[in-house]
């Protein structure tokens, strides 16, 4: 189907310097100003993204120990990939306009942690360190669909092939295969 | 109707696009930006209908296929749509339609994972990277004097009623019939309101 690779032109963000810590396979391309602007990541390989993907105005906000992977031939637009831990994403994905998946919950449950939390995130609170939040690695397997303004939240696996309806939030696994839609998100159906 | 055919850049606009000659828009309508044109690429003769006195702000975006075709009635405020097109999108007279709200009359992609990976390896030689459309469609009309809350979606088939108003984030599976609230994802009818709509206007 797809000529040889090393007639591809190398992945390349359209709009700006890929940070190091990038590596796009061949012929992946990312549009949009955006795209790298919450991105704090130190790791090595903090985002690795296989070849043949189109990724549109995708806000890649990952933290400072972030770790995202996506596979081939995925197509995201406009999407907000918010990732604090780990993010792995299959070959054919497609995530709609909108849509956001999140590792993590921000910042804590307790009321005294999240009082700690907000100082430290304050310009007043540059030495001290943020308290422990929840955050759980996000899978997304292969030839998943997930639409328009639907949300992904934290530690959820969803199963290959499954079909995510618009405006769907996503609290649990999801077998493969299966449809999900409303909020919270409801097995509506199989594929 | 006094609609006529717009070939013209908009002297306000931000954004150095024009109106694609296909596109009729009365002249008393505002139309903040071209740029809700960025993904226009309906090949009918007639792809945007928007009628008189109507606005469309920024943050709408007609995403339409080339068989595709929205209209827009009078009176009508829409703060931000993303319609996504391939068939039909009807919204009637004085429709007030917030920010954030996504059409679709096509989920754009087939619900067959074979059938997507298709088109996604279309889409990574296509000259435009642009996702290739051809899934089924199903139009959506939306009737007169409807009100429809910031960030709902309305999905493909479905028709709302006149009168009708539509709560925030709703994500809109099945038709609403006339004069009625809904709200939620799946929206469900919350309430009824009374058509007052002969006393007030007279």
């Amino acid at each position: 189907m797809i000529a040889t690779t090393a007639t591809l032109e190398p992945g390349r963000w359209l709009d700006g310097e890929l940070p190091e810590n990038v590596i796009l396979g061949v012929n992946t391309i990312i549009r949009g100003d955006l795209a790298f602007k919450r991105f704090h990541s130190r790791e090595n390989r903090a985002l690795v993204v296989g070849q043949h993907c189109t990724l549109d105005g995708v806000h890649f906000a990952l933290g400072q120990d972030a770790r995202a992977q996506i596979g081939d031939y995925c197509c995201f637009s406009n999407a907000v990939l918010l990732c604090e831990l780990e993010l792995r994403i299959g070959n054919y994905v497609i995530v709609g306009w909108n849509a956001t998946i999140a590792d993590t919950d921000f910042h804590p449950l307790s009321p005294a942690q999240r009082i700690a939390d907000a100082v430290a995130c304050s310009p007043l609170g540059k030495e001290r360190k943020r308290p422990l939040i929840a955050a759980r690695p996000v899978v997304i397997e292969d030839d998943v669909w997930i639409g328009p303004s639907a949300t992904i939240l934290k530690g959820v696996r969803i199963g290959a092939g499954s079909f995510i309806e618009p405006g769907a939030l996503v609290t649990r696994d999801v077998p493969p295969r299966s449809r999900v839609g409303g909020n919270p998100g409801q097995i509506i159906g199989r594929v | 109707m006094s609609v006529v055919p717009v070939h013209r850049k908009l002297p306000w606009d931000w954004y150095g696009g024009t109106i694609p000659e296909n596109v009729s828009v009365d002249d008393s309508a505002y139309l903040e930006t071209s740029y809700s044109f960025l993904l226009y690429r309906s090949e009918l003769p007639e792809g945007v209908r928007i009628g008189r006195g109507s606005t469309t702000y920024l943050g709408t975006m007609f995403d339409v296929g080339p068989r595709g075709r929205v209209s827009i009635g009078d009176f009508s405020l829409v703060h931000g749509a993303w319609f996504i097109c391939d068939s039909q999108i009807e919204i009637g007279d004085y429709a007030l339609i917030s920010w954030n709200v996504v059409f679709m009359d096509t989920y754009g992609v087939s619900l067959n994972p074979a059938e997507r990976r298709k088109q996604l390896e279309a889409l990574s030689t296509g000259p435009h990277r642009r996702m290739p459309r051809g899934a089924s469609t199903e139009p959506v009309r939306v009737g007169r004097n409807v009100w429809i809350g910031f960030d709902c979606i309305v999905l493909p088939g479905v028709t709302i009623g006149d009168g009708s108003i539509v709560g925030a984030r709703s994500v809109v599976k099945e038709n609403v019939p006339s004069y009625a609230v809904v709200a939620g994802n799946p929206a469900r009818v919350i309430r009824k309101i009374e058509n007052d709509e002969v006393k007030q206007a007279g």
